[in-house]
């Protein structure tokens, strides 16, 4: 059975080294510096930009100043989501040809490594599927987004799990298009998206949430998950994109 | 700054594929002075982008030539879209001109 490496490193107060690290993993896995990888982490307050959206579009500034929420923006693209305390985030990163995502297309990259997070979700007891294209509903409500990318050698694929998230404050800080709602049926971002605690009607944590996707991967993919750290290299990588890049607003807000 | 003649364009086009592309634009005379496109949609590779941007350069803003000029694009970068097709870029670019309607 093949071991892929679990790493949960975060810095729940420092989004963007939260970023930084999420794009210095993929690089060592691509460049055979590290293996393959799962990592699960969490952010507070933050809005998380696609790398192809405009900050002035997408964000209210003013709720965010009001909420203490800060911005930042991803390597890969998709849409906006927000972060808190009460949503867990994970990323897979895979040496690309491996044979879970070999010959294929993003799309396919979304759908079977969403699967780990989807019977994670089951196994608690949520009615998850994925939605073609990112996403992992619950009866046609959005608990997950996924992105992800194809580079450096590597495949990625991260999503972001609403677990408890305050979903009044979401509702306020991401300007949502009316373009984007309007076949959708619904008048706002809050009422298209759903949470774990919510379809279950009780509390449970992010770290309920992390067990059953751990579970989820292993037994979707046939891998067995062992405890690991970043490499001094990755650290390292993870400084350098911080300094260059997720640490300036350059490239988190001027696009 | 605008120059004198320049008007600034702009839409939102969500495309079949469930995507949205936000297209900003300044026109001058028929033609793309500088192109600004923006959604929540995936293109591999990410980096390819603004070469598109900066191809819409001086190009007509015209059917033809945007059909020919996003084809040359992905063509010459071998960029895939998801959640947006090749055409979907013409149809947000033209959504923005006058009497045009995005959606």
């Amino acid at each position: 059975m093949e071991t892929w490496r679990l790493v949960d490193v975060e810095y729940r107060d420092d989004p963007f080294m939260n970023m930084s690290v999420e794009e210095a993993i993929p690089r060592a896995v691509g460049e055979s510096k590290a293996p393959n990888t799962v990592r699960f982490w969490h952010n507070s307050n933050t809005i998380v930009l696609g790398c192809f959206q405009s900050a002035p579009l997408e964000v209210n500034f003013d709720a965010c100043k009001e909420t203490g929420t800060t911005v930042v923006r991803r390597f890969t693209g998709g849409g906006a989501v927000y972060h808190d305390a009460g949503n867990l985030n994970y990323a897979i990163s895979l040496k690309k040809g491996h044979p879970l995502v070999q010959d294929t297309d993003l799309q396919g990259v979304f759908q079977r490594l969403s699967q780990g997070a989807v019977e994670g979700l089951r196994s608690l007891g949520v009615k998850a599927e994925f939605q073609p294209i990112n996403d992992i509903q619950v009866e046609g409500k959005k608990v997950s987004g996924a992105a992800g990318s194809i580079r450096w050698g590597a495949v990625f694929h991260h999503g972001c799990i609403l677990v408890a998230s305050d979903l009044a404050i979401l509702g306020r800080v991401l300007n949502v298009p009316q373009a984007k709602l309007a076949d959708r049926h619904v008048a706002s971002v809050q009422k298209r998206v759903t949470t774990v605690r919510d379809e279950l009607g009780k509390n449970v944590t992010t770290k309920d949430v992390r067990d059953g996707i751990v579970q989820g991967i292993e037994s979707s993919y046939n891998v067995r998950l062992e405890d690991g750290a970043l490499t001094k290299s990755e650290l390292s990588t993870a400084k350098e994109l911080y300094d260059t890049k997720y640490g300036k607003s350059a490239w988190n807000l001027e696009k | 700054m605008t120059n004198v003649g320049t008007t600034l364009l702009s839409a939102d086009y969500k495309a079949p594929g469930g995507k949205l592309l936000r297209v900003r634009l300044r026109e001058a005379e028929g033609r793309i002075e500088s192109a600004k496109i923006s959604g929540d949609f995936f293109l591999i590779p990410e980096d390819s982008l603004p070469k598109l941007e900066m191809m819409l350069e001086d190009v007509p803003l015209r059917e033809n030539e945007l059909k020919l000029l996003v084809d040359r694009f992905f063509r010459g970068t071998g960029a895939r879209g998801l959640g947006v097709a090749p055409d979907d870029f013409v149809k947000a670019i033209l959504a923005a001109k006058p009497g045009e309607s995005g959606s």
